[in-house]
């Protein structure tokens, strides 16, 4: 291992565990919320299940204000109610907050496209077999759109890791952060070289196993 | 079986159904034949509530279906099944998971389910191919597939939207023996919405001929019998020497 690498050792598994952190609360209110979103989304707007312009008007309104904000005035601005939820606004704790919206934000769309690609046909037949909204949504919508859910994810998570690299800026750590710190900052190229190559080696495992494994379900 | 009262039905401005009334009785098989445009399909939805009409009531085995309330309306619709031109199977699930799925959604006992699932397959002529997802399937037996779906819940009418207007000849007259069969053997009501006449011709006992969304008559038929199609070239030669002939 390149000497470097060794003399930093301790700061890269630290920051790296902090992107982890960062990246799995992310991942975490995509599918927890932002999923419910995105199924929202479809499901009221018009002509759909659901129909209501009230709740598709606001969650759509809401979903587009936030994926407006470049992402580091997003963090700047969201300080306050970090503040309040987390009890301060810095540490990788309190950058989970600003993570967790943009994450719900983005996922919720990609989620939104995924369901409108399942032929209308599909649930019609459902309906046709006096399926309630939830056995609409679990036993056809989500079995039908399942490979496209995943490719979204992927997608998500892998903005999810850029995203994360901005949150030096309270404090949140990373390694983004720590190939700033040190390899930009400090004068340090080779240090930045190898985080970028950390990086790219991430981001390609999560696309290949993303990829994978919507092929795998995939038997339209 | 089923009365339609007074039906009308508008989209923006176009009115697509036009105080239609019409009685199937049970054990027919009743074709609903027209031009397209003429509301053929529209009314067909109307059967089981797809289509919300503006005004009119819908009655099947009855039950008023424009009194009830949502609830009252899924259970309704179990006992009505259906069928569409383009299957609307669940490509992301086997044949058997496909029938399987509207015995999920009534809550047929989970030890019932296996059994039914194989009965309506095998009803069908598809109980080898139940492994098989619908992309492995040619256009007659993703029909067939979603005929055996909707016999699962032992419905007492099974409404067909263009059941065979994206089928062959040969699997049209595949689908159709199947349609024949649940009629016969299993005593279903069947309506038929098509727009081909040899269709409407072959099975059924009733047709209404509708035009710009009214019924213009509604008449006793003599099914005519499936016309099966010789897959041998030669057949398709002859056929095309015949028409030649004809309008020499």
């Amino acid at each position: 291992m390149p000497e470097i690498l060794v003399q930093y050792q301790a700061e890269i598994v630290r920051s790296i565990g902090e992107t982890f952190v960062m990246v799995g609360v992310s991942i975490l209110a995509a599918i927890l919320v932002g999923l419910p979103v995105g199924t929202l989304l479809f499901l009221c707007r018009k002509g759909s299940v659901l129909e209501n312009r009230f709740i598709f008007s606001t969650l759509n309104l809401l979903v587009n204000i936030i994926r407006s904000f470049p992402f580091l005035l997003l963090v700047v601005f969201l300080i306050p109610f970090t503040r309040i939820i987390i009890g301060t606004a810095i540490g990788t704790a309190a950058a989970t907050v600003p993570l967790a919206i943009i994450a719900i934000a983005h996922y919720s769309r990609l989620v939104e496209q995924s369901l409108l690609d399942v032929p209308k046909g599909v649930i019609e037949a459902a309906i046709s077999m006096g399926a309630t909204v939830r056995q609409v949504i679990f036993k056809f919508l989500y079995v039908e759109a399942r490979s496209g859910l995943v490719l979204g994810l992927t997608t998500s998570i892998i903005s999810f890791i850029s995203y994360s690299t901005i949150m030096g800026v309270v404090g949140g750590g990373g390694i983004g952060d720590f190939a700033i710190r040190y390899g930009y900052q400090q004068f340090k190229t080779e240090l930045m070289m190898y985080m970028i190559i950390i990086m790219v080696i991430f981001v390609q495992l999560i696309q290949f196993t993303g990829t994978t494994i919507a092929r795998r379900i995939d038997k339209r | 079986m089923i009365k339609l009262h007074q039906l009308s039905k508008k989209y923006e401005k176009f009115e697509a159904i036009q105080s239609v009334s019409l009685t199937v009785n049970k054990g027919e098989i009743h074709g609903i034949i027209g031009a397209s445009g003429a509301g053929k399909s529209t009314l067909l939805r109307l059967m089981n509530l797809l289509e919300m009409p503006d005004a009119g009531e819908v009655e099947v085995d009855g039950q008023t279906l424009t009194k009830l309330k949502s609830r009252e309306l899924r259970q309704a619709r179990k006992s009505i099944g259906m069928i569409f031109q383009h299957f609307n199977l669940v490509a992301n699930k086997t044949v058997y998971e496909n029938v399987l799925v509207s015995l999920e959604l009534s809550n047929v006992l989970r030890k019932e389910r296996p059994g039914r699932v194989m009965e309506c397959l095998r009803f069908v002529g598809l109980e080898s191919l139940m492994e098989k997802y619908p992309a492995q399937l040619s256009g007659g037996q993703k029909q067939r597939v979603a005929i055996a779906r909707a016999l699962a819940n032992k419905p007492k009418v099974l409404l067909c939207d263009e059941p065979t207007s994206s089928l062959d000849p040969n699997t049209t007259a595949e689908v159709l023996g199947v349609l024949e069969n649940v009629n016969k053997s299993l005593g279903v009501t069947i309506v038929i919405v098509s727009h081909e006449m040899d269709v409407i011709k072959s099975i059924c006992t009733k047709v209404t001929v509708m035009a710009n969304g009214k019924v213009f008559e509604t008449l006793a038929t003599t099914p005519q019998g499936i016309q099966t199609i010789d897959n041998h070239p030669q057949y398709f030669v002859d056929q095309l020497k015949k028409d030649k002939m004809d309008h020499a």
